[in-house]
């Protein structure tokens, strides 16, 4: 009889170590991917590997990205954010209105209103979602449509151009020769990572994921979590819409339209379970990269885009592939 | 026991498996690259010419790509041009110009995606030294081209407001506008040139003016809507583009409304719009992508050569009196737009299947 609890926990012990194993390899697929595609361009286009490239691959990609490190805390919840590219837009857009004309207002004075009104808009979503517990796919899926209907109100469906050299210097200048908007995504990503893996917040955001039940049990804010995530999102999309805005040196009516799945797609291919609970930014980061280096690398080698949107779609699929995989072991 | 097999298993099994998906699509990538590995070579006689344009899902695009992809420079291999998809988003675009600006294209056929948001990538392009041709869509600051060449927008609002009202019985009667998408150039332009014409006919009237975004689906959807709010009471169709104006004609035909006598106008001559001119459904004026394209790669040409260049595309000798090469030095050039009607419908058709 005392053999059979022995067993059981060498059972147990060798599970949890394959089960560890399970786990590193599915999180460094994702990275063996990436250093593959880097590896494969860097053999085909003679131009990939200079530092003028890598600098507009970062660029590009951090519009995106920031978006991205959003939706990571809206996922990791158990959540979606559909309604981040209208919010976007009409964030850009009001910041863009502040920096025109004679006097134009600082940057920072738009940047902040702009992310009022991001806050604002992902606070709307967020009490519907967390305190009157609406779906967040159907909640966000009307902030698409009428956010994007307020802005082309607010713009009578017209582009805002002429912004000041001071506003576009977002968009187009460097900081010690980095991009600025490189500077964001990636001070975006600092904190993101420090507040999810290091403070008392970001563990209850993995908790209200992971298990929505117990962490209530636990005493854990749930609704308030959920509150945060999505006006967190709303704060990112925001900030993402005065960097488009300043790079596109106009704010579009129609900037944005379907951005939310590149930032979903990004944050999957990741890894991040879109059940909640696993998950993280610096693997977001990697799906980011992921997905701008095939964009990119696909233009220096003059593929078709076409390509770029099959290719795209595979890795979404192998990514959730992961997922289940991994969710498997759990169960 | 069972639980233990169950985690034994699935570690064991199920990421292996995914990390070979990842590899194979890895490999996908790899091998699109041996494939085209070796055009990525440079050779110093060889022209590069970059083509960022606004989205490959028109089927203008498509035809003002396969007209410069038709040029006897890119046929001879005198020069190479490289696509780059800016799938309507004006921030892709801006991301593409970095990489042709890093890449060093000796020369850029320009498209914008939006014609403010164009001014900031074509700036850079401009400072980095490389000359920026302007295809089709003029952006907002002209200092930053070389030289432009499309079509007028203004002409074509102007034409199709003419061919509608004139067909209406005696000029008079009520009419209704589809637009594009609001604040896009032709939008804008197109409306410009139906405005002036109408006013010069005050026995037209406006009954309504709206969006339909270019799309057929939109076009068909807004016109069941004003048919279902006036009735009889709407004469004539002037749309900006033919696809809404086709969409208006499924839903006129749908009511049975007699075409012969209720004028549909769309601008652009896409092959469905001259199949429905040949069944006598419409009127539409001819948008000559061909030229336009074919145009731009002669005066990048001109650019880089220098005046030793002569054109090489027979586009120059197509619209005698009114679209002169000279020597390719002008700052704009302006492909004329060609009525479709029925007796010349059939050879622009022809002109089409062949391409």
């Amino acid at each position: 009889m005392s053999s059979a609890p022995k067993q059981m926990e060498q059972v147990q012990a060798r599970a949890s170590a394959l089960d560890s194993i399970g786990r590193l390899i599915s999180r460094y697929g994702i990275l063996i991917a990436l250093v593959l595609i880097v590896l494969v361009l860097s053999v085909s286009s003679e131009n990939f590997l200079t530092a003028g490239n890598l600098t507009n691959v970062l660029r590009q990609v951090s519009i995106n990205g920031i978006l991205a490190v959003g939706m990571t805390f809206v996922i990791l919840t158990g959540g979606i954010d559909l309604s981040i590219g209208s919010v976007l837009a009409f964030a850009g857009m009001v910041g863009a209105s502040l920096v025109i004309g004679e006097n134009p207002h600082a940057p920072i004075t738009a940047v902040l209103a702009a992310m009022t009104v991001g806050a604002g808009l992902g606070a709307c979503s967020g009490v519907l979602i967390a305190w009157v517990r609406l779906p967040a796919f159907v909640v966000t899926l009307g902030m698409l449509s009428a956010v994007r209907g307020l802005t082309l109100i607010y713009s009578r469906g017209m582009p805002i151009s002429n912004l000041s050299a001071s506003f576009k210097f977002l968009g187009f200048g460097n900081v010690f020769g980095v991009p600025v908007t490189v500077v964001l995504f990636a001070g975006t990503v600092l904190v993101a990572w420090v507040v999810l893996g290091h403070t008392i917040y970001g563990r209850r955001v993995y908790a209200v994921g992971g298990n929505i039940r117990s962490a209530r049990t636990c005493g854990i804010n749930v609704s308030g979590i959920i509150f945060s995530v999505y006006l967190l999102m709303g704060l990112m999309s925001a900030l993402a819409g005065v960097t488009l805005t300043a790079r596109t040196t106009a704010a579009l009516p129609q900037a944005g339209v379907a951005y939310e799945l590149d930032a979903i797609a990004a944050v999957v291919i990741g890894g991040t379970s879109l059940t909640g609970g696993v998950g993280g930014v610096l693997l977001t980061v990697v799906g980011v990269l992921i997905i701008g280096l095939l964009n990119n690398g696909l233009d220096l080698l003059g593929i078709s885009s076409y390509y770029q949107q099959v290719i795209k779609g595979l890795m979404i699929v192998a990514a959730v592939l992961i997922d289940k995989a991994r969710h498997a072991d759990a169960v | 026991m069972i639980k233990g097999d169950k985690a034994r298993m699935h570690p064991d099994k199920a990421p292996g498996f995914t990390r070979r998906e990842i590899l194979r699509g890895a490999m996908a990538v790899g091998a699109f690259g041996l494939v085209t590995g070796c055009r990525g070579k440079n050779n110093q006689n060889v022209h590069r010419i970059a083509v960022p344009l606004q989205g490959m899902t028109a089927e203008f695009m498509q035809l003002w790509l396969r007209g410069a992809q038709a040029h006897p420079a890119i046929r001879t291999g005198l020069a190479t041009i490289t696509v780059f998809d800016g799938r309507m988003d004006a921030l892709t675009q801006a991301n593409q110009f970095d990489t042709i600006i890093t890449q060093r294209y000796d020369a850029i056929i320009f498209i914008p995606v939006d014609i403010q948001a164009g001014v900031g990538p074509a700036a850079q392009a401009k400072a980095a030294g490389i000359p920026l041709i302007g295809s089709n869509t003029l952006m907002a600051d002209r200092s930053l081209y070389r030289c432009y060449i499309g079509s007028d927008g203004v002409v074509s609002g102007e034409d199709v407001a003419r061919a509608v009202v004139t067909k209406l019985g005696g000029g008079k009667g009520n009419v209704v506008i589809l637009e594009g998408i609001i604040g896009h150039s032709a939008q804008i332009e197109r409306r410009q040139g139906i405005q002036t014409v109408l006013a010069q006919f005050p026995n037209v009237k406006v009954l309504e003016m709206k969006a339909a975004n270019w799309s057929r689906a939109d076009g068909q959807a807004l016109m069941e809507n004003w048919l279902t709010a006036h009735g009889s009471a709407i004469n004539g169709v002037i749309s900006q583009n033919d696809e809404m104006a086709l969409g208006a004609i499924e839903a006129l035909k749908a009511r049975a409304v007699d075409l012969a006598t209720h004028p549909v106008g769309g601008v652009d001559g896409l092959t469905d719009a001259l199949d429905a001119v040949k069944r006598g459904e419409m009127w539409t004026t001819l948008q000559d992508a061909n030229a336009q394209a074919q145009g731009s790669v002669d005066l990048a040409l001109r650019v880089l050569i220098g005046p030793a260049y002569q054109p090489m595309s027979d586009i120059w000798k197509q619209y005698p009196g009114k679209l002169d090469w000279g020597d390719g030095t002008r700052t704009e050039y302006m492909v004329p737009w060609t009525a479709v009607t029925s007796e010349n419908v059939d050879r622009l058709l022809a002109v089409r299947r062949a391409g």
